[in-house]
């Protein structure tokens, strides 16, 4: 099984020389099972503008010729999520095929979620004219599927909207991608906007409590033995302190649920726009002297990491391709 | 009037280095008038840097006011906006500019962005500034109003299936034009846009593609750099600033239609103009 990150930001894509090194597109990542000219089935999680180069790449093969399949899975359909789809030039090649997979929605279809982003004004090519066949498969919470050989479960998280995390396992390797959320502690986040988090200290109501806690049963169980854990790692202790209520977590929170889980690695990921190269660097430098117990890594664009079983190489792998950016 | 360059991109914020010289964020120009007001024209991701410098100062105590003038509603030109910090601080005031049948309907529009299934914000009205939408009638026999003592006009280009406001900005007998998003019919600008430009001090103008590669996407209703030095030549503006480009044009490619831009210009008797090629971080006076 091999990850390959092409977007690694959370909110919004950051050009700059400051995010040269990991990245400044927004989240897109990809797994492959198999070895290359396999029909193994592609898979691509989440449509941040990372999708763009992937696509672009994509269409130096079968899916140049109209002769691709692909399974995105969405974790949530905010723009940092979706935003590459209408640059993803592999959907307006015909013969190509996608299925789509989100959350069911209460009040519409997915398909019309997806080709409201392609509406006049906002967007010059509606979704009409998308040439692909797209599938969408709206998933509900629980779900579990399989993908060829790829066998795929998903739980939910606590990020304004619901977002779902996804575990991909295939011959015994397995990947967790469990973002965006917030800790499953302080606040419980659903559909409803919060104008002020709670003050520090201030209880939680019992259903919110027990709701929280199944939540995170829910993530640990997702992520239990996994090979590695990509995790929203977007903030800071101060900044989650200040911002309970946006739905996302710290490294502490991805290494206690991992731990739990008994997972083998965490990939911080998500990175928060502001943060710069040195920062992510010093982040993870931080964290893997305070945590020796876990292996360590922080997504980078272009990183591949081969899920072979030996964790303890990961962050070799990545130590290598992200000094060579 | 000074200009300074937030985002010079167009379609698609565009990271990596080799956008780190011209930047890779989208749409957004910052005007500040010789009274000093605060003008942002479009909204793309360059907004979010500027929006993080005005928080230094009167915007970061809600004591600050800024007028956003829209060229369009495609992504590129809006994407910012929910990230633009001073919206968000109570007392803080912003109008909104930009093309719609009516004030209402551009504020739908806006509000559209930020739809619980795609932003976190549901609804513009949880944005702690207060905020007031104008639609601009770019098709008016007399495009132009007052704001803060500059004269503003608006007049529509095509834009593909769709059109695009270019606006003018006049202050003390210099003025500013800034044209994106444009895709002329082979004939040039119509009659109403050739009297926007004219004369500019400063001419902000669409150079998203190269001539061949416009030739091969026409229906993208976009610039190329011909086009920009026509519509300059024509017009007889003191600087044309390239704007807009593609999102696969890294440094060396910007450099390389520079280079031919200033040949186009010379070409067609332009020898006065100045050539500047927008950059993030650029700042320019409009003199």
């Amino acid at each position: 099984m091999k990850v390959r990150f092409w977007g690694v930001r959370g909110s919004f894509p950051v050009p700059g020389p400051d995010t040269n090194r990991y990245g400044g597109n927004t989240s897109c990542v990809a797994v492959r099972v198999g070895e290359p000219g396999d029909d193994g089935p592609f898979i691509v999680i989440d449509a941040g503008t990372g999708l763009r180069k992937l696509g672009k790449e994509m269409m130096q093969s079968e899916w140049g010729k109209g002769e691709g399949a692909a399974h995105l899975l969405v974790s949530h359909t905010h723009w940092d999520h979706i935003q590459g789809l209408p640059f993803f030039a592999p959907l307006y090649h015909r013969g190509n095929k996608f299925f789509v997979y989100a959350r069911q929605r209460d009040d519409t279809h997915l398909r019309a979620v997806f080709a409201s982003q392609t509406d006049s004004p906002y967007f010059p090519v509606p979704f009409e004219n998308v040439q692909a066949d797209v599938a969408f498969r709206e998933l509900v919470e629980g779900a579990r599927f399989e993908i060829g050989p790829v066998k795929v479960s998903c739980t939910r998280l606590n990020h304004p909207w619901i977002a779902i995390a996804y575990r991909l396992e295939h011959e015994g390797r397995s990947v967790c991608y469990v973002t965006d959320t917030a800790p499953f502690r302080d606040i419980l986040i659903e559909q409803e906007y919060i104008r002020q988090p709670p003050q520090p200290g201030e209880a939680l109501k019992a259903e919110d409590a027990a709701k929280l806690e199944k939540m995170r049963e829910g993530v640990v169980r997702l992520c239990e033995g996994a090979d590695l854990v990509i995790y929203d790692t977007q903030f800071t202790p101060e900044e989650y302190r200040m911002r309970p209520h946006w739905g996302h977590s710290c490294p502490d929170d991805a290494i206690e649920v991992a731990r739990a889980a008994g997972a083998k690695a965490v990939c911080l990921f998500h990175h928060a726009p502001e943060r710069t190269d040195a920062q992510i660097d010093a982040i993870l430098a931080h964290h893997r002297a305070a945590s020796p117990d876990i292996e360590l890594v922080a997504a980078a664009e272009g990183l591949e990491l081969t899920l072979d079983g030996r964790a303890d190489a990961l962050p070799e792998q990545a130590a290598r391709q992200v000094a060579t950016r | 009037m000074r200009l300074t360059f937030w985002g010079v991109r167009g379609s698609v914020p565009a990271p990596g280095p080799e956008m780190n010289r011209y930047g890779g964020n989208t749409s957004c120009v910052e005007l500040r008038t010789a009274s000093g007001a605060c003008f942002v024209i479009d909204s793309g991701t360059g907004v979010i840097p500027l929006g993080r410098q005005l928080m230094a100062r009167e915007f970061g105590r809600g004591q600050g006011e800024a007028r956003m003038f829209l060229s369009h509603a495609h992504w590129d030109h809006i994407q910012g906006f929910p990230f633009f910090q001073p919206v968000f601080v109570p007392g803080n005031r912003l109008t909104i500019y930009g093309p719609g049948r009516s004030s209402s309907m551009l504020e739908g529009i806006l509000e559209g962005q930020m739809n619980p299934h795609f932003s976190p914000l549901h609804t513009m009205k949880n944005l702690g500034a207060g905020i007031d939408v104008v639609a601009v009638d770019g098709a008016a026999k007399d495009p132009s109003f007052e704001v803060d003592g500059v004269r503003v006009s608006a007049r529509l280009n095509p834009h593909g299936a769709t059109r695009a406001l270019a606006y003018r900005f006049e202050e003390n007998g210099r003025s500013l034009v800034y044209a994106s998003d444009a895709g002329y019919p082979p004939g040039g600008p119509s009659d109403e846009v050739r009297a926007l430009y004219k004369g500019a001090t400063v001419l902000i103008h669409d150079c998203t593609y190269s001539p061949e590669d416009r030739a091969e996407r026409i229906a993208r209703g976009f610039s190329s750099i011909a086009d920009a030095a026509q519509a300059a030549a024509e017009a007889g503006v003191g600087t044309l600033v390239m704007f807009h480009y593609d999102q696969d044009y890294g440094d060396d490619v910007v450099d390389a239609l520079t280079e031919r831009t200033r040949l186009l210009l010379d070409e067609r008797g332009a020898h006065a103009t100045k050539l500047v090629a927008a950059r993030e971080g650029l700042s320019l006076d409009v003199e």
